[in-house]
């Protein structure tokens, strides 16, 4: 009984197995179904080429709306030059410091000044600003004040301001001879990277 | 995009070339001394000097504490200054330098002087070298022999970092109670011959 079961069952299988008789003209009609599908692109200049659908919600128009403006408020008030003394805020809030800084090279300003209470320095590195945040010093302990700043290449005039009220120039630097305002400036010459 | 709309972008994106005024003016100087300094640097802009310097010294006015007529006089002259600069260092002087000749001008430099600084530094700039005479002058060495002393350092080919040596070491020198014509002539002696004298070999 066993062996004729088996028989049967390899009989099955054999019939399984072997080839499945389908009509010539399969073949043809896939293949040209598949010729008629769309092309697969790769790469980024194909993705880029493609045509497609972009769905933009009104906040993304705002946001573009709000980007141009920025960038163009940049061009208007380059080197905090503004035509339009209405975006005066703007050009301050974009601006905070001078953007011939980005070559800056550090510099330490050091003043000997035991008395003092708040030492700056001001040039015209910074606008002769002596509230400028970068260039306020800090007491080293016995009278010294330092700061370490960005300064950019070339010739530059400057002075400590100390106390809000006394301009000192630096003693350890040249002194320029400028009279215009009354009050002594120093000079550095920061060298260019170049 | 309408007409007003590209009016604006336009006025927006040109602003900045066609005459603008800078904003830490309008905010530290009076109206009157705002519209004469501006005046100043409109003039200096077609003329096509740079107006950052005229901008800074009428800022340092302000910042000074000092009245309206002593800023516009100071830009006034600076920016006088700035144009006899320009005029000696000729057409290729970068903003720097004709600032700093300017302020050269300014400590007694003649123009004549200002030309053979010119001359002798080549194609280089003369940003650093009239730095240092402008530093020699403020340290009590007379107009002629500090133009003088810089002007044998450049035609020797000294570089700007050993110019920068020299001024240290001059003023160290003084410093140290050195007279200072004499510091300055013993320091330039030294960089002059160390300049023509061929590169030294390593030994091995």
């Amino acid at each position: 009984m066993r062996g004729d079961d088996d028989m049967r069952m390899r009989n099955i299988a054999r019939h399984l197995h072997g080839p499945v008789p389908v009509s010539s003209s399969v073949d043809d009609r896939v293949m040209a179904a598949v010729r008629g599908m769309p092309r697969h692109r790769f790469g980024f200049w194909s993705r880029l080429t493609t045509p497609r659908t972009v769905t933009v919600t009104p906040l993304s128009w705002g946001l573009l709306a709000a980007s141009l403006v920025v960038f163009a408020g940049i061009g208007v008030v380059r080197e905090y030059q503004v035509l339009d003394v209405a975006a005066k805020p703007i050009a301050s809030a974009l601006f905070h410091q001078p953007p011939r800084l980005v070559h800056a090279r550090p510099v330490q300003f050091v003043l000997v000044a035991p008395g003092a209470k708040k030492v700056a320095v001001a040039g015209d590195f910074n606008g002769w600003d002596p509230t400028h945040a970068a260039y306020q010093a800090k007491q080293r302990g016995g009278g010294v004040w330092s700061v370490t700043a960005p300064v950019p290449p070339g010739h530059h005039r400057y002075s400590f301001v100390v106390d809000d009220s006394v301009w000192v120039a630096d003693p350890t630097a040249p002194r320029v001879m400028d009279n215009d305002y009354g009050m002594p400036n120093s000079a550095i010459v920061v060298e260019d990277d170049k | 995009m309408n007409a007003r709309g590209r009016a604006l972008l336009a006025l927006m994106l040109f602003a900045p070339a066609a005459g603008a005024q800078d904003v830490r003016l309008a905010s530290r100087l009076d109206k009157p001394t705002f519209a004469a300094v501006n005046a100043i640097i409109d003039s200096a802009r077609h003329a096509k000097l740079p107006t950052a310097p005229l901008v800074d010294k009428a800022l340092e006015g302000a910042a000074k504490g000092s009245d309206g007529e002593k800023i516009v006089t100071a830009v006034h002259q600076l920016s006088i200054r700035m144009s006899s600069a320009r005029r000696v260092l000729g057409a290729r002087a970068t903003a720097d330098e004709i600032k700093t000749a300017a302020g050269a001008l300014d400590a007694g430099i003649s123009q004549r002087d200002l030309a053979r600084i010119r001359a002798a530094a080549g194609n280089g700039p003369v940003t650093m070298p009239l730095a240092v005479v402008m530093d020699l002058i403020g340290r009590s060495v007379p107009v002629a022999t500090a133009t003088a002393l810089v002007v044998q350092l450049e035609r020797a080919g000294v570089k700007d970092s050993d110019l920068a040596i020299y001024q240290r070491n001059v003023r160290s020198d003084i410093d140290r109670g050195a007279d200072p014509s004499i510091a300055a002539r013993t320091r330039a002696r030294g960089l002059v011959l160390r300049a023509a004298a061929p590169p030294a070999r390593p030994t091995e």
